[in-house]
């Protein structure tokens, strides 16, 4: 979820410390692993946020197209497509870019396959709000990737222009 | 197509997801190119994100660390034997009723034994190696380790498979790496690709010992 594997480490040994330090306040109301997802997760969301300067709640992470109540209208292009140009590296970097409550929803559902109801639980929140952050996510990582796409396509431009210009 | 139909598609593409058909949007689908290529879009992201999953074990060095924290705010007392692999097997306890895509049996004993390579000494300095040389360092471990070999015949060709998934992954990782030089996340997986090679050959080596 942190893309990085010293700060996993680092995340995970901190989750295991709560885990110890905070075992007394169990009190069986859910399932202990859905309480130990949900504690593994906040460690996460809160040294997300405090790396993205925000400090929100997951019901609270919006984009700004969120409150005139949708994603942004990024329709396919015939000549954009991302088949072809999407791997493992530059979607992790675009995931690295989305604001923490929906990437830690992308990573539990798309990546580690939970279903919403057991997100729901271990984000303490409604599967419909599960359901809405995970396609927000998605699309907002469409966005991300198209711009990288255009971006390349930018340089690969100027570079030609220039080769062709240093010819002359 | 006229943008209408593709905001009134959009606006309802996450019931589509759903399963939810409406026969207006079905219709809209099939004549509008653009909203198809949307849904490429986001068959292709899902299908990568799925690759992405990596049921990687936290290395032996954060459960040392753990029980050195714990230990120092005295919520836990003295040596106890085998205490991080019994947290580890507590864990795969509680995890359990979670269904998780698997890796292969052996690769994944690869990624739990990240511990047993780190004590190699000098190996916290990978980061400061460059690709090549730790490569270079593989290799001749590698050599080392497989001449030692395995006393059952069936192991020792289940670590050999094992190894070369390891291989691939590892040839996919500095393809990566070539591509994008200045990708901190190419290099990050690449120097997992060879943490989980070490961790093999540790496995392997640890093996031969025992023999």
């Amino acid at each position: 979820m942190v893309g990085n594997t010293a700060e996993a480490e680092d995340l995970t040994q901190e989750a295991f410390l709560q885990l110890f330090r905070k075992i007394s306040t169990f009190r069986g109301e859910s399932a202990f692993s859905t309480w130990l997802h949900r504690l593994a997760v906040n460690v996460v969301l809160m040294k997300l946020r405090k790396k993205s300067g925000k400090e929100t709640s997951l019901e609270q992470v919006t984009e700004p197209d969120d409150e005139s109540g949708g994603p942004r209208r990024d329709f396919g292009t015939a000549d954009l497509k991302l088949s072809g140009s999407l791997d493992r590296v530059n979607l992790q970097r675009a995931v690295d870019q989305l604001p923490p409550g929906y990437k830690a929803v992308f990573v539990l559902h798309d990546v580690q396959g939970y279903e919403h109801n057991e997100i729901a639980e271990i984000m303490d929140c409604s599967i419909g709000n599960s359901k809405s952050q995970l396609h927000k996510a998605r699309m907002r990582l469409r966005e991300l990737l198209h711009e990288e796409v255009r971006d390349k396509a930018r340089e690969e431009r100027r570079a030609l222009g220039n080769a062709s210009g240093s010819e002359d | 197509m006229g943008m209408a139909g593709c905001n009134e598609f959009v606006n309802r593409l996450e019931q589509w997801l759903e399963g939810e058909r409406p026969a207006e949007s079905a219709a809209h689908l099939q004549g509008c190119p653009s909203c198809r290529g949307l849904m490429e879009d986001l068959d292709s992201i899902q299908t990568i994100a799925r690759s992405m999953e990596t049921d990687a074990a936290p290395p032996e060095r954060v459960w040392t660390s753990v029980r050195a924290r714990l230990e120092q705010e005295g919520l836990i007392q003295g040596e106890t034997h085998g205490w991080a692999g019994g947290l580890r097997s507590w864990l795969g306890g509680v995890f359990s009723p979670v269904p998780r895509p698997a890796l292969a049996g052996a690769y994944l004993v690869a990624l739990v034994a990240v511990g047993a390579a780190l004590s190699i000494p000098g190996y916290r300095q990978v980061n400061r190696l460059s690709a090549p040389a730790f490569s270079a360092s593989l290799d001749s471990a590698e050599h080392a380790t497989l001449a030692m070999g395995d006393p059952d015949p069936a192991i020792a060709a289940s670590l050999e498979k094992n190894l070369a998934i390891v291989d691939n992954y590892i040839a996919l990782c500095e393809k990566s790496v070539q591509e994008e030089p200045e990708s901190e996340d190419a290099r990050d997986f690449l120097y997992d690709a060879y943490e989980q090679k070490a961790d093999l050959l540790a496995e392997i080596a640890e093996r031969g010992d025992g023999r």
